[in-house]
């Protein structure tokens, strides 16, 4: 008993700690520069909701929230879409170099985004995509797609070989079984593939930002606006702050009992 | 059944449809006019020009953007309150007037450099038109990518047609910074700022603390006219006074965290106060406050033994005294702030003095009642910076610079050339005196001594007083010795925190900050794609060689140790200062 008790308050302490830094997010976002420069307060001393008003009331704030949604969204369809072939042929069949080739799509993920941006922009900007959402969505896929793959590729081979057997020995066309059956056997797989998708597309900002100008300017960019040589506005910061981490939460409420798993690339 | 007479009233009615809508994309002459003047009366005033005047300024853009009207630019410039006021509201004008439509961009000064950077080296457009601090003026020139070849050549070929002629040049207070040694200008100034002394006026008026100091130190405690007295006061407060009304208080406010902000405060400001580089305005001549050497308009060395000054004796003073003065008189936590966390805590009220403080935070000081007065007048005053002990009278004392429009060569040459217009409008007389009580930003000389400034003078602190005084000049930015300056910041910071953080002694920092400049340079030089102007190091040679070269040309840098790098320390009562400048406009020659 005395056990139990102990591990709920350590488990309540770091719980409480863990979300200091959220709650200090919050309290700032209510209150005033001149307050949160002025003294140490856990309640705003003066609550306003300006820095929230300065967001709702500009144009430019709607549009890169809805940039950012909008590039996510394709790259999350997109890496998911291409990475779920590409998972079940690593999973199902044996081929010379797939464990290279599997390994190999990694490296893509251990290079900073920032080597490739230049060569990118010169792609983008040649192809006519420079300042489109759909360029964001694209370089994204870079780091997705390798992710996704081996995500679902764990999920993949957690399901029995038989049941693709039996379902051909069923008549299934291959497309049919692939949609009709197997899709929903790895339905967690998709969604833990896109919540980390959707993740890492959400918070990447040099890519976003080199990327694109002012059609398809991202939340990371218009956040940006906040530093100047006059100063840090860390109320307007801290609301941007705010609102950006509502997507995400979203995400993760949806997702929270396949995350564990999906850190295991699927494998349990 | 389709009749006769129901065709006609279709294509009657997609006649007026299509009629409408060309008009409504394209407003006519009396439109412009009649928004014109709709701006100038409700928001361009008050201005230096009379009503007229600036509707015929307006008409003069009306007329000048008919080429151009219905097209979409893009700008963009770093974060400022100035810039807000020309993204939200100067765009909004600009495009009833002209039809122009343009999308001002706003973001931080980092990633705007970035930007620019991956256009000059890419070669393809990012924004239309770009506004960015002079300090690029070694860079633009000698990687030649601005229109036409310069913004003079510009206006006189290309750009002519659209070249304003009430743009009155001579007015701009920093033109001087956006010009090359060619004596063309390159960037045209839209807003201003400058880096002064900050201090708190109250106190230093508090006959117990005067007394204090003046038994103490055996002088008056006033503005430091010398890094002696600055010294002085920062002990003074720091470790005399301690505390005022109940409150800790300390002499000194820096930042000092390996952070890029922390090449700023050397090369805006710093070495140039200390005595580093040459006499010469705006920038030293030979060798200015960088360390660089220019021989024939073309970067030679900033290692002493080049014949720089970047390693030299004031470089290495300027760099002992940083740290000294951050870890004895500063607040303990200023050590690991940097430019943006260290900027208002002044404004917390327990700070006697700042050796330089950015004039762009003059607004937002005004919002904090620690250091403000219930009748809305300043507790602070500003004043120019103090100079160290290897400053000479000639030389520049401080940083100031402007951002400036720059139209590269990249984007269309017709998006140009309507961007050159919004340049204009934007720094055009209609406009800018109002943006400057807006923003309190300054760009003409004309604005700075129009009564509507004399009446907004006592609220910011000495702000105005120091622009028209002619102590303004001595303050320049970054300037043509550079010869890229996106390249050459970044080892600044690099280099200076290691002599912060205790890891190298102010010589070895100094030492190696001049080896990666001359590193840069010989890379750019061996890679010839600056021509003939990019650098050409000179052979090294000892250092007493160019002291004695420096002795024999009757040049200041590289300077010799000085024997005592802290002299008597000197001030002057800030009220005897201010009466001491011209109180009207000097008569232009």
């Amino acid at each position: 008993m005395q056990k139990s008790l102990s591990r709920s308050i350590g488990m309540a302490l770091y719980i409480v700690f863990l979300f200091v830094p959220i709650y200090w997010l919050l309290n700032m976002s209510f209150k005033t520069n001149t307050d949160i420069l002025s003294s140490l307060s856990f309640l705003p001393p003066h609550p306003t909701l300006d820095n929230y008003r300065k967001i709702f009331i500009d144009p430019d704030w709607h549009a890169s929230f809805a940039n950012s949604i909008s590039y996510v969204l394709i790259n999350t369809v997109l890496s998911v879409g291409v990475a779920l072939p590409a998972a079940y042929a690593f999973s199902r069949y044996r081929f010379i170099g797939d464990k290279h080739l599997f390994f190999w799509l990694l490296s893509n993920l251990m290079a900073p985004p920032a080597i490739y941006a230049m060569p990118f922009f010169n792609l983008y900007s040649a192809a006519g995509l420079f300042d489109s959402i759909w360029a964001v969505a694209l370089a994204h896929c870079l780091f997705n797609v390798p992710l996704a793959v081996w995500i679902l590729e764990g999920f993949i081979s957690g399901i029995p070989r038989e049941i693709d057997e039996t379902a051909m020995i069923d008549g299934y066309s291959f497309p049919r079984f692939f949609v009709r059956i197997f899709l929903p056997l790895i339905a967690n797989g998709i969604g833990v593939a896109a919540f980390f998708c959707f993740m890492f597309s959400w918070v990447e900002q040099l890519l976003a930002t080199t990327l694109t100008t002012v059609d398809a300017k991202p939340i990371a960019g218009m956040m940006s606006r906040a530093y100047s040589a006059a100063g840090l506005d860390w109320g307007l910061l801290s609301a941007a702050g705010v609102l950006t981490m509502i997507p995400g939460a979203i995400v993760i409420w949806f997702v929270r009992n396949h995350i564990a798993k999906g850190f295991a690339l699927g494998r349990v | 059944m389709v009749d006769r007479r129901s065709v006609l009233k279709g294509g009657a009615a997609l006649g007026i449809a299509g009629v409408t809508g060309i008009l409504k994309s394209s407003p006519s002459y009396a439109q412009k006019m009649d928004a014109a003047k709709k701006w100038v009366e409700n928001e361009f005033n008050p201005s230096t020009l009379s009503k007229d005047e600036q509707m015929a300024e307006m008409e003069w853009f009306v007329n000048a953007a008919k080429p151009f009207a219905g097209m979409k630019l893009s700008a963009v410039s770093e974060s400022l309150k100035v810039h807000d006021y020309e993204s939200k509201v100067l765009t909004k004008a600009f495009g009833e007037i002209t039809g122009i439509d343009v999308n001002h961009d706003i973001m931080d000064e980092g990633t705007l450099v970035d930007k620019i950077e991956v256009e000059m080296q890419s070669g393809r457009p990012i924004y239309d038109f770009w506004m960015n601090d002079s300090d690029f003026i070694g860079t633009h020139p000698r990687y030649k990518d601005i229109v036409g070849g310069s913004l003079t050549d510009f206006m006189a070929g290309d750009g002519k047609d659209v070249t304003s002629p009430t743009l009155d040049l001579e007015d701009f207070m920093g033109l001087s910074f956006g010009t090359f040694t060619d004596g063309k200008l390159y960037q045209l100034p839209d807003q201003q700022f400058a880096n002064l002394y900050w201090f708190r006026y109250d106190w230093f008026q508090r006959p117990d603390l005067k007394s204090r100091f003046k038994s103490k130190y055996g002088y008056e405690l006033g503005v430091p006219v010398n890094w002696s007295a600055y010294e002085d006061i920062a002990d003074f407060f720091t470790n005399e006074v301690k505390e005022i009304d109940g409150q800790r208080v300390y002499g000194h406010m820096d930042y000092g965290k390996k952070d890029p902000s922390l090449g700023w405060r050397f090369t805006d400001a710093w070495l140039s106060m200390a005595g580093a580089g040459d006499r010469g305005l705006p920038n030293g001549k030979p060798v200015d406050e960088w360390g660089i050497r220019l021989e024939n308009g073309v970067p030679v060395g900033s290692s002493i033994t080049r014949g720089g000054d970047a390693n030299g004796p004031a470089a290495v003073y300027a760099l002992t005294k940083y740290i000294e003065w951050l870890k004895k008189y500063a607040p303990p936590e200023a050590a690991g702030m940097d430019f943006l966390e260290s900027g208002p805590v002044v404004g917390q009220g327990h700070v006697a003095q700042q050796i330089f403080w950015y004039s762009a935070f003059t607004d937002s000081a005004r919002s904090s009642a620690a250091v403000m007065n219930p009748d809305g007048t300043p507790k602070w005053r500003m004043a120019p910076s103090p100079h160290g002990a290897y400053w000479k009278e000639g030389m520049k004392l401080g940083y100031q610079d402007v951002g400036c429009w720059t139209m590269l060569k990249y984007a269309p040459l017709q998006n140009v050339k309507a961007g050159w217009l919004y340049a204009q409008f934007c720094t055009s007389k209609t406009v800018t005196l109002k943006k400057a009580l807006v923003s309190l930003h300054l760009i003409r000389e004309s604005d700075v001594w129009h009564p509507a400034l004399t009446e907004l003078a006592p609220k910011v602190g000495g702000l105005v007083e120091f622009y028209r005084s002619p102590a303004r000049k001595q303050w320049t930015p970054t300037g043509v010795n550079v010869p890229d300056y996106g390249k050459m910041a970044q080892v600044w910071w690099q280099n200076i925190a290691n002599a912060i953080s205790g890891q190298v002694t102010p010589q070895e920092a100094m030492d190696g900050l001049a080896r990666d400049q001359d590193a840069i340079m010989a890379r750019i030089e061996k890679s010839g794609v600056q021509g003939p102007l990019g650098p050409k190091l000179n052979k090294p040679e000892t250092a007493e060689y160019w002291f004695a070269k420096a002795e024999k040309d009757g040049n200041l840098a590289p300077q010799r140790k000085l024997a005592n790098e802290k002299p008597q320390g000197e001030t002057i009562d800030y009220d005897t200062l201010i009466k001491s400048w011209p109180s009207t406009p000097p008569k232009k020659s």
